[in-house]
């Protein structure tokens, strides 16, 4: 899905404001309506259109009292009330308009907006994946509000890979409205919280964490490695900061990648994210007892995770047990269904055990995942 | 209240004796809106719910449907007000209370849902299994919102036990075992990283991962072993983990840096009273009952500490008085029992009795319903 919704938003144009008409609900008062609701309908448009806000809000709640499943009243309410930060009674008013008109991508979004102004993270987050997976029109400001927040709440609830696909996403649209450095420091070394909670005492560390992966991102090595050193310098004994710099050292320097993976898992005893590395680079080198261990270590802390899965099912077939590391990759596959890499490695090992038919039905759902990526 | 039965009573009477043309409308509306539930056209659905329930109030179906059609919608206000009219025209209401208890925490009217939630668990916790999750999980949040910290960790590790680790999990547990009386919405951001290391570490312990509860919880001590109640949530997870001379130099190190802490008093007097040593059980509690008279635990301590050194008048005044703050506890009622029987009032000693039991075959429904485990029960009494 974020795959789905990052490319989405590179897809945006930058060419618009917040545009409520390219989306307005269906029903506008009527002449045959009862001529109070209508009265209050029409003074509520002008009032709203005349910038007399409160009096706008006062006389579109008298109108829904009168018609309740007015979608367009709610509507107006909802952004009226959002507008003047009363966030607890917008929300109210954009549930029944949601309610109303499920496919209103705006909805959801101005919905889950409110919902993180009042703290109702869950919820929000909720809403506003709601408002990507619809579709937000061709309202870019809306869009990047909307992308910014569900990143920065699926890094606080602990999604951080989705979380930096997201704000890399944000980054390559060009928009830098909301400052990102410290969204992605954060969810470079996996700490859930928000900006706003970030510990005064680390907001440093964050910030270079988040200098450094906007530096990779941008190919700008030195400067990245640079960041990595005074990182670890300053901040030697903390987590996360190992595996940061463990995961870039895997690719440009391995032996050093290992160290410090090795390095962030005395810190951090139970941190899956190092082994399933580990395990990775083990396989790659061929040294498929280490690449077992490290693969069963991260199984067995989160049983849940497709990756850990992933990475026991390819050592498993690596080291000949295809039957076993097939049954790993089914399981990888089930938790995490769109996932190719885990459909390419299937492919192989049936085709090793023999058995066509699955391999060639795993070959279609590439093709589809793949038309599917092309599509949005 | 008063003004809704006599009405709902004449409305139900024209009703049944309308002509036969009004019955069947109502009955086609009825066949129309279960219709459109069931095939999830929800706004359509709540549309023929209102209808019927206009022509036939007291028609408590409806209102039940309708309440769960708009609670699923998040249009808390409606749904409460719909699950208030099922209640009033339903002589037990069960899991309407709880679905009342979550509509009034959504609109943050936070004493009626303590008061709702509280309907609901008096009638033995009635409903499906995922109203029991939801609402327990909010009943523990408005129990540590209360300051009832050790009430709210134990449906919460029900929880963690049936459901496994979640975000807002974690938080709850953080928050109750940070002691702090706040809400997930509205504590500062500043403590994020606290409550996040407590709740970790309080969920692995409550999954015997002690290993694992460790690693957040040494995380917890480096970045805020400073602060109140970080020594003590060690201690009750030391305590948990079996290890009582850890727990107890803990508690002694909250001690040093909250003079006033009664909770961590409280625990070094149970810890006196395991070895025997009830003068200094007794004396710790004083000083906490002197901090917080209102708190049913220290009366409650300082009752079995006069127990445990036969002073059982006293000790039975003391238990009266944690009775009478949290008439729902069940080892107060359990110890209360044993002081009337050494004062030999055996009436007063069985009815404490029978309380206890009945709190405890209650409790016992929602071990059962929930699946937790019996071990976290099991042995209250006895601390």
């Amino acid at each position: 899905m974020i795959a789905i919704v990052a490319s989405a938003l590179l897809a945006l144009t930058s060419s618009f404001t917040l545009q409520v008409s390219a989306a307005q609900p269906r029903s506008a008062p009527r002449a045959s309506d009862a001529g109070s609701f209508e009265q209050l309908a029409v003074a509520a448009t002008q009032a709203r259109e005349q910038n007399r806000d409160d009096a706008a809000i006062h006389m579109y709640r008298q109108a829904l009292k009168l018609k309740p499943d007015w979608d367009e009243g709610l509507w107006y309410l909802g952004t009226l009330l959002y507008e003047k930060d009363d966030d607890r009674e917008a929300c109210e008013a954009l549930r029944h308009f949601v309610a109303l008109d499920s496919k209103a991508g705006y909805g959801w979004a101005l919905l889950g907006m409110s919902e993180f102004q009042v703290r109702e993270y869950p919820r929000a987050l909720d809403h506003l994946q709601q408002s990507l997976v619809i579709g937000l029109g061709d309202n870019r400001k809306m869009a990047v509000k909307v992308y910014y927040l569900t990143a920065i709440l699926l890094v606080r609830s602990e999604q951080f890979d989705d979380g930096m696909s997201l704000l890399f996403s944000l980054a390559a649209s060009g928009d830098t409205t909301p400052p990102l450095v410290e969204p992605l420091g954060l969810a470079a070394l996996r700490m859930p919280f928000l900006p706003a909670e970030i510990p005064a005492d680390r907001r440093e560390m964050v910030r270079m964490a988040g200098a450094a992966a906007v530096a990779l991102k941008a190919q700008r090595y030195a400067e990245a490695e640079r960041l990595f050193s005074e990182l670890e310098a300053a901040y030697p004994d903390q987590p996360g900061v190992h595996f940061l710099i463990g995961a870039y050292s895997l690719g440009a320097h391995p032996d050093d990648g290992i160290k410090e993976m090795r390095r962030e898992i005395e810190i951090s005893p139970s941190h899956v994210p190092a082994r399933i590395r580990l395990a990775e680079e083990y396989l790659k080198r061929q040294d498929m007892d280490r690449a077992f261990s490290f693969a069963q270590e991260a199984l067995k802390l989160a049983p849940d995770d497709p990756l850990a899965h992933l990475v026991l099912g390819e050592t498993l077939v690596a080291k000949g047990d295809i039957a076993g590391g097939i049954l790993q990759l089914e399981t990888a596959r089930d938790h995490s269904p769109e996932a190719v890499r885990i459909r390419w490695d299937l492919v192989r090992a049936y085709t090793a055990a023999g058995r066509g038919q699955e391999a060639s039905r795993e070959k279609s759902e590439i093709e589809r995942l793949s038309n599917q990526n092309a599509v949005h | 209240m008063l003004l809704v039965f006599p009405l709902v009573a004449l409305l139900s009477v024209a009703a049944s004796t309308a002509p036969s043309g009004p019955q069947k409308s109502f009955d086609t509306v009825v066949r129309e809106a279960e219709s459109a539930r069931k095939t999830d056209r929800l706004t359509e659905a709540i549309g023929l719910y209102r209808e019927a329930v206009r022509l036939h109030p007291s028609w408590n179906q409806g209102w039940w449907w309708l309440g769960n059609l708009f609670y699923e919608q998040d249009r808390f206000p409606e749904a409460q007000t719909s699950f208030a009219h099922f209640a009033a025209i339903t002589p037990k209401p069960g899991p309407a209370w709880a679905f009342m208890g979550l509509c009034d925490y959504e609109m943050r009217d936070y004493a009626h849902s303590m008061d709702h939630f509280q309907r609901w668990v008096d009638g033995g916790f009635p409903g499906s299994s995922d109203l029991l999750d939801v609402a327990s999980f909010h009943w523990a949040l408005l129990l540590t919102r209360q300051g009832r910290f050790g009430k709210a960790l134990y449906l919460l590790a029900g929880r963690a036990a049936r459901k496994g680790e979640s975000p807002v999990l974690v938080e709850a547990m953080g928050l109750a075992s940070m002691r702090m009386t706040n809400l997930p919405e509205d504590y500062p951001p500043e403590r994020r990283e606290q409550v996040w290391l407590a709740g970790k570490a309080a969920f692995y312990a409550s999954q015997h991962n002690f290993d694992r509860a460790s690693e957040y919880s040494q995380r917890l001590l480096a970045e805020y072993g400073s602060l109140p109640n970080v020594h003590y949530f060690l201690g009750t997870l030391d305590k948990f983990h079996s290890r009582p001379a850890e727990a107890e130099k803990e508690f002694r190190r909250e001690l040093e840096i909250s003079p006033r802490h009664a909770a961590a008093m409280l625990e070094l007097a149970q810890i006196d009273l395991d070895r025997g040593n009830s003068a200094e059980a007794e004396s710790l509690a004083r000083r906490a009952v002197q901090l917080e008279p209102m708190n049913p635990d220290t009366h409650h301590i300082l009752g079995r500490a006069l127990l445990d050194a036969r002073h059982a008048r006293e000790s039975a005044q003391e238990l009266e008085s944690a009775e009478r703050l949290a008439p729902e506890d069940a080892a107060i009622h359990f110890h209360l029992a044993t002081a009337y029987r050494g004062l030999g009032r055996k009436q007063d000693a069985a009815r404490e009795n029978s309380a206890y039991i009945a709190i405890r075959k209650r409790d016992g429904t929602l071990v059962q319903a929930t699946g937790e485990p019996e071990a976290q029960h099991s042995g209250k009494e006895q601390q």
